[in-house]
């Protein structure tokens, strides 16, 4: 298969619980900031955990004018705003109807359903109850009136919405690709992760021997996409392959074996036309559960024979938690800044090893290196795995 | 981009065959199919109609199970709104962890691969009738670009247990809002494939013919057609909240 066009990254905009723009998030990944605390927008007394990487204020925009109160849309705007601000995309430089919006999330706009639930009857809140209200809210701020596409593969969203962005770009539907994935934290998906019994009490402590669970965060996180051919040379990093693959074995657990991830990872790397050798990084998914850090060292080493215990790979989620639908975007920014800076931010809290955790997952404090070529893994409720092999520009 | 040849189809419609009722309910339901194993006792009627849909599929295209499993078979889904009663089921109730997982959109394609062992590729699209143009859209794309040998496209829509909250909001939707199930097996075709979706400006193609049947609206646009197809390219179309998309399928052109 010959590798399709490569897509450039060429701007960025976050707002996370460890930094609202690019260079603060950047910032505190290698400094081991952690943006994980007790939650307080939302009653938490009933739960176990009621802690969570929570974004206390937003701080970057100061006047919502004609944006709903939807705290997910709000998030998404935020990023926006940082992303349009690097791009020069105020007004849009192109024609708006080539310029396409494709977000991923696990939630959309529950929180709304929650309001509108609880006795709220604005018709408003029904509205962007609908998972896919964010991406629409997203478009009409940027002025953009190409497709807006709503991904929603759980906890691998914000990679599928990078993937197809890319392939608008390659099909030539649009000229430009507002991407990415975002997720809030609220009462819904606390209460969820709650009763499955997969938060933990302790910190987030990824490949460590006494990891007990994740946290949840909330984030988003956006990239332009252009076509390499129209990218200027200022740029983050190109998109190089994408790989996705179900498990077909349980609605909420990873295949203990770790096929479907495997097969994802695959895939990726035969899109980017790269071999396991070609790898410098991997982003892990790292939640800190039991399961999902066994299966995914299991999966790596499946895909990557034996240079996967050659090469270093960390997961970011301890800093603030897992955030969900953001957290395949941030993990891909997350590799491009590594290239750039020639540091990957440390595995924070793990000091035991867990002997079925035996790959190099930089714990302690940040590395120099400067990874040229990085993947970085997903996996979601349904069995949703997803992989994203990226370049950075070095 | 070169469009895919349909192989087969699968459709339940609460309209029935011969389409909505005049005098229409608000809802025209397609009630609970019965679950055939334990293993479902859980699975939310969304999930029990995706699965019907396929097998639907499946009688369509004259076509056991084994043909489908692997990993070369690619699963799309698209849905509007069939997650929303998993989410009010858990909001209101006292639900356990399980259902909460029900609440995700990518457990109902997860039941569907588990059940059909499809371990392919896959996305989910979440919106009306243009998310499910996209789904068809991105099937060709990787039929082109031969990530598989055959893609499923499958939309689910379920009103029944929201009913209330529609009937709040009675501008946003088309009446009756009719539940349905649908799914296409697409394999690689000879035609070509546009589709030109963009937000703003006056809803093209043919109003719904349906009531409102969000996400399996093309669907259904695309068994009529197939039962007596007008001469020139099949043109899928679709609005959904200020977005209008219009897929022209020149097929084996």
């Amino acid at each position: 298969m010959r590798p399709p066009e490569r897509i450039a990254i060429t701007a960025a905009g976050v707002v996370t619980p460890i930094g609202q723009d690019v260079e603060a998030f950047w910032s505190s990944l290698v400094t081991g900031t952690s943006g994980v605390s007790p939650i307080e927008r939302f009653p938490v007394a009933d739960l176990r955990v009621g802690r969570g990487g929570e974004i206390k204020k937003l701080t970057r925009i100061k006047a919502w004018n004609r944006v709903p109160e939807c705290r997910a849309t709000r998030l998404l705007i935020s990023a926006a705003d940082e992303l349009v601000g690097q791009a020069g995309l105020r007004p849009l430089p192109m024609d708006p109807a080539r310029v396409a919006v494709v977000v991923g999330t696990a939630l959309g706009g529950v929180e709304e359903g929650e309001k509108a639930l609880g006795g709220d009857r604005a018709r408003r809140r029904l509205r962007d109850a609908l998972y896919d209200a964010p991406a629409h809210h997203l478009a009409r701020w940027l002025g953009a009136t190409g497709a807006a596409i709503t991904v929603s593969t759980a906890c691998a969203s914000g990679a599928t919405a990078l993937a197809l962005g890319a392939d608008l770009l390659r099909h030539g539907e649009a000229d430009a690709v507002v991407a990415g994935g975002y997720d809030i934290l609220c009462r819904f998906v606390m209460r969820g992760f709650d009763a499955l019994r997969s938060l933990t009490r302790d910190v987030v402590r990824p490949f460590d021997r006494r990891r007990s669970g994740l946290l949840l965060g909330e984030a988003a996180a956006l990239v332009l996409l252009l076509r390499e051919r129209d990218a200027g040379p200022a740029r983050l990093g190109t998109l190089l392959g994408y790989g996705s693959a179900s498990d077909a074995v349980h609605i909420a657990a990873p295949d203990p074996a770790g096929h479907g991830l495997a097969r994802a990872i695959r895939a990726a790397l035969d899109q980017a036309g790269i071999a396991p050798a070609d790898l410098d990084f991997v982003s892990a998914h790292g939640t800190g559960t039991p399961v999902n850090d066994r299966v995914e060292t299991a999966a790596l080493k499946r895909a990557l024979g034996a240079r996967a215990h050659e090469i270093p790979m960390n997961s970011i989620k301890p800093s603030m938690g897992h955030t969900m639908g953001a957290a395949a975007t941030l993990e891909a920014l997350m590799c491009l800044l590594a290239s750039r800076h020639g540091l990957i931010p440390p595995t924070l809290h793990l000091e035991e090893p867990d002997p079925d955790c035996d790959l190099d997952y930089v714990p302690g404090s940040v590395r120099a290196a400067r990874p040229r070529i990085s993947l970085s893994t997903s996996l979601g409720f349904g069995g949703c795995n997803a992989a994203l092999v990226l370049e950075g520009a070095t | 981009m070169r469009a895919p040849a349909l192989r087969a189809l699968g459709l339940l419609s609460g309209a029935g065959p011969s389409g909505p009722e005049v005098d229409a309910r608000p809802v025209l339901s397609l009630g609970r199919p019965p679950h055939r194993d334990d293993h479902r006792r859980r699975a939310t009627r969304e999930c029990l109609l995706a699965l019907a849909a396929v097998e639907a599929m499946l009688e369509d295209g004259k076509a056991g199970p084994a043909t489908i499993a692997g990993e070369r078979t690619a699963l799309l889904y698209a849905t509007a709104a069939a997650y929303a009663a998993s989410n009010r089921g858990f909001i209101e109730g006292s639900s356990g962890g399980i259902h909460f997982a029900y609440t995700a959109p990518a457990v109902v394609p997860a039941e569907v691969a588990i059940e059909f062992g499809l371990t392919g590729p896959y996305t989910i699209v979440l919106g009306g009738p243009p998310a499910t143009l996209r789904a068809i859209w991105q099937a060709a794309a990787w039929l082109d670009a031969g990530v598989c040998d055959r893609a499923l496209v499958l939309a689910v829509e379920i009103f029944e247990e929201c009913a209330d909250l529609y009937a709040r909001a009675p501008r946003l939707t088309a009446r009756p809002l009719v539940e349905a199930a649908g799914c296409l097996w697409l394999e690689r075709g000879r035609g070509r494939l546009a589709l030109d979706t963009r937000r703003g400006g006056e809803p093209r193609g043919r109003p719904e013919e349906d009531g409102a049947m969000f996400g399996c609206g093309p669907i259904a646009a695309l068994d009529r057609w197939r039962r007596g197809p007008a001469p020139g390219p099949l043109e899928l179309s679709g609005a959904w909240r200020g977005e209008t998309a219009r897929l022209v399928w020149y097929e084996d052109s």
